[in-house]
């Protein structure tokens, strides 16, 4: 894979969607994949560890998965690591609003 | 010789030894040996009701030998000892046979060959036993003083907690300061607590005592003497602490019941090359602390709940904007790469296998103190605005309650990377920008490789054992594979040594964090107290005797012995020995070998070598060692 280059910056960016985005509190269970109803193989832990190492073209590429949660909080529930699954996704679409759309 | 009175008892062990060893045929063959008078077999020897059975049967039957085929003598020879007191037999008319290890438990696929077996090794303890004599422990009496090398946390501690208890201690630090590795850091895990003030405080309550001496810039030269009464030599090169150091070394002898070995590790040292160190900008965890230190951002006011201690913040400027610089420029990004060191592949020559323990704690709680100094108080999130810290991890140990530290990390806003055994981060430098660039495959994403630029590079080094051949070998110390020092039983006797009454606490005997360091520290101080405070210790006589009438000196056995100390030479008058070397005469007469009971630790070095045959280890003489061979060699089915 090719090496990615990192944008520090990035986690702030996703940030200023909300102060709750809180990504470094996933320990990388897979509890969320696992009991997703659709199947979002990517979200959220994946995603998460993109966002927190600054991997910034990798979460653009994702667009469309991150519209495609149906936001059930079902990995919320089931979370161990207390993570707020559907407000992080919640910041990303904000991102992504500012950042692909330029809304 | 008059006959024996022999009790003979087998143990089924409840099937552990009956269900491979036929135990009925064992006691009917042996019951016929000369000087046996009871034999028996019980379902467990080692049980309350069979004990008591032993101690009725040798008063009632007047027994002056006793011979148990059960188990391992490692696990009951105490216990069996104790029903000969308290029968009246002397402990050492007593024989274990180890019918289970060596038997049943040997040859679970062959019952005859094993029955066979127990058979052949009951004689030999049979025959051991017709010969024995009662014998004494070796009462010394012991110094009430203790001997602490090493200044560091582990060794003011246990010095304070043996003056506590009324021990005289004699400390010996071979810097010019006690102190440690503890008295040159700020912040400490857990709790924040000042590691210079920590030890402030505890030279400060040694100061106060007068019955600790403390020699800094001294080492420990020499060792004489035995358990309990040891005389220790000390080279001083300087004064005492905090006096002027004096110029010319001198040496000062000491009595010592105890020594307590607390010489604690080293950090570390990387190779040239290793992860990027030698490049500008890769440092090792000490080095980060002391960078963090003399920045002020490591004193540990930013965190926690606001105070430590009563002291008030050391920072007027709110934490806010304290920039941490390296080389005069900002530091914006931190890459930490763990296990540096330590557990390294066996493939590494020399390589240090183990976990150092205390560092994914220290890094994390490091990484801490940075994104205190960094963040603006502005209470909510806590985020590190400041500082980026990545932490290239293999396992994150933040083990029992320090797990919390690593929560809080995650929480403060580090982000931490999984590497690969096989995949290690490499360091290099960007020639534009002149920035560190380190480059890993991340298992937490999908092993996908990534190059964070850093400003700096903390490699977080292990714990290594210090160079410390001269005391290694003034003390005989027993030294692990792993080169740190080896306690006799890491469970059960935690901080003795084979060596009796030299202990080990702290660092120097593996990976230990301060908390754990003393911790092993007071148990050394217990283990000392325990013979110092009793005044005397009796040791096992089961060592070597020599029969002055058949010694001529030939220095043979004292050439031979690895203890220092336990034969030594001397004059007796002519037919005064009468095989008792205590009834020895000092004066005019031949020269013959005397040895020191407390000194000798029964290892039957010396007893072939004699030419004369005059040397025998008592409980193991050559007569008791041939009749146990003959004893083993008869024919079964006689
Ligand atoms: C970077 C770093 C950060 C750490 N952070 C923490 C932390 O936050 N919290 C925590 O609990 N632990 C921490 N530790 C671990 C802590 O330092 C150790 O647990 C502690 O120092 C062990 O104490 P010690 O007395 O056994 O050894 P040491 O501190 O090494 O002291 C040994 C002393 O013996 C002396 N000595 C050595 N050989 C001889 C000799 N032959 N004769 C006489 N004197 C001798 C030495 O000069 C020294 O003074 C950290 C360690 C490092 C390296
Ligand atoms: S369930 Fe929670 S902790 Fe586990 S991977 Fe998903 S977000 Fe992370
Ligand atoms: S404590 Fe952590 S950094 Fe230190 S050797 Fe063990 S796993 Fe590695």
């Amino acid at each position: 894979m090719a090496v990615a280059v990192l944008n520090p910056d990035l986690v702030d960016m996703v940030r200023r969607g909300s102060h709750d985005f809180n990504a470094s509190a996933c320990m990388n269970c897979g509890a969320c994949s696992a009991v997703c109803p659709m199947g979002i193989q990517l979200l959220p832990r994946k995603l998460f560890r993109y966002v927190l190492l600054g991997m910034e073209d990798q979460v653009k590429e994702n667009t469309e998965t991150i519209y495609s949660c149906l936001l059930c909080k079902m990995c919320e529930v089931n979370c161990p690591g207390g993570v707020h699954i559907a407000e992080n996704v919640r910041s990303l679409r904000h991102f992504i609003n500012r950042q692909v759309f330029r809304l | 010789m008059t006959m024996r009175r022999i009790g003979v008892y087998i143990c089924h062990c409840g099937g552990n030894i009956s269900d491979y060893v036929d135990v009925e045929k064992v006691r009917g063959t042996v019951e016929s040996e000369p000087g046996v008078v009871v034999a028996k077999t019980a379902m467990f020897t080692c049980s309350d009701a069979t004990q008591q059975e032993m101690l009725q049967d040798i008063q009632e039957q007047n027994l002056d030998g006793l011979v148990v085929a059960s188990c391992s003598p490692k696990l009951h020879t105490f216990t069996f000892r104790g029903v000969a007191r308290r029968a009246g037999l002397n402990p050492y008319e007593y024989t274990q046979v180890n019918v289970r290890e060596q038997c049943s438990w040997a040859h679970t696929d062959d019952r005859a060959g094993a029955t066979e077996k127990a058979i052949r090794l009951v004689r030999a303890g049979i025959a051991r036993t017709g010969l024995t004599v009662p014998l004494d422990p070796t009462v010394v009496q012991t110094v009430p003083k203790a001997l602490v090398v090493g200044g560091g946390i582990a060794g003011l501690r246990a010095a304070l907690g043996l003056s506590d208890i009324g021990i005289a201690v004699f400390l010996v630090e071979k810097e010019a300061q006690v102190g440690g590795w503890v008295a040159g850091f700020g912040s400490m895990y857990p709790h924040e607590k000042n590691g210079q003030e920590l030890m402030a405080h505890l030279k400060g309550e040694i100061a106060k005592r007068s019955n600790i001496t403390v020699f800094t810039k001294a080492e420990l030269v020499g060792k004489a003497g035995s358990f309990g009464n040891y005389q220790a030599t000390i080279k001083v090169g300087g004064g005492k602490a905090g006096a002027a150091p004096a110029a010319a070394a001198e040496t000062i002898q000491v009595d010592v019941g105890s020594i307590i070995v607390a010489t604690g590790f080293d950090s570390y040292h990387p190779e040239a090359g290793e992860y990027g160190y030698g490049m500008e900008g890769v440092v090792t965890l000490p080095e980060f602390k002391e960078l963090l230190d003399s920045s002020g951002l490591g004193a540990g006011e930013g965190r926690g709940n606001g105070h430590r201690d009563g002291h008030d913040s050391g920072r007027d400027d709110g934490g806010a904007g304290t920039a941490l610089t390296y080389k005069g420029r900002p530091v914006r990004s931190i890459a930490y790469i763990y296990c540096v060191g330590s557990r390294q592949s066996r493939d590494v020559p020399n390589a240090n296998t183990y976990c150092s323990r205390f560092c994914c704690n220290a890094a994390v709680h490091t990484s801490l103190e940075v994104a205190a100094a960094a963040a603006p108080r502005t209470g909510g999130g806590g985020v590190s605005a400041g500082v980026r810290q990545y932490h290239l991890y293999r396992d994150m140990r933040t083990y029992g309650k320090y797990e919390l530290l690593f929560n809080e990390a995650r929480d403060k806003g580090s982000v931490f990377l999984k590497f690969g055994d096989d995949a290690p981060p490499a360091v290099a430098r960007d020639e534009r920008s002149g920035r560190l660039l380190v480059t890993v495959a991340d298992q937490l994403t999908m092993s996908t490789e990534v190059t964070i630029p850093a400003d700096l590079v903390v490699l977080v080094t292990g714990m290594v054992p210090r160079s410390n051949e001269e005391l290694i070998k003034t003390l005989k110390l027993p030294v692990g594979k792993d080169r740190f020092f080896n306690e006799i039983h890491p469970k059960l006797r935690p901080v003795e040594t084979v060596v009796d009454g030299v202990y080990i606490c702290g660092a120097c005997q593996g990976p230990k964090n301060s908390a754990e360091s003393v911790a092993s520290a007071l148990a050394a101080v217990t283990q000392s107290a325990g013979i110092l405070k009793k005044g005397f210790a009796e040791l096992e006589p089961l060592v070597a005797k020599v029969d002055p009438d058949q010694c001529t000196w030939c220095g043979k056995c004292q050439e031979s012995c690895p203890y220092d100390g336990a034969i030594r030479r001397e004059q007796v008058a002519e037919g005064q020995g009468e095989g008792k070397v205590t009834g020895r005469v000092k004066g005019r007469g031949k020269e013959v070998a005397v040895i020191d009971a407390a000194v000798c630790k029964g290892c039957g070095g010396c007893a072939p070598l004699c030419p004369k045959d005059a040397i025998d280890l008592q409980g193991y003489t050559d007569a008791q060692i041939k009749a146990m061979i003959e004893g083993l060699a008869k024919e079964v089915g006689q």
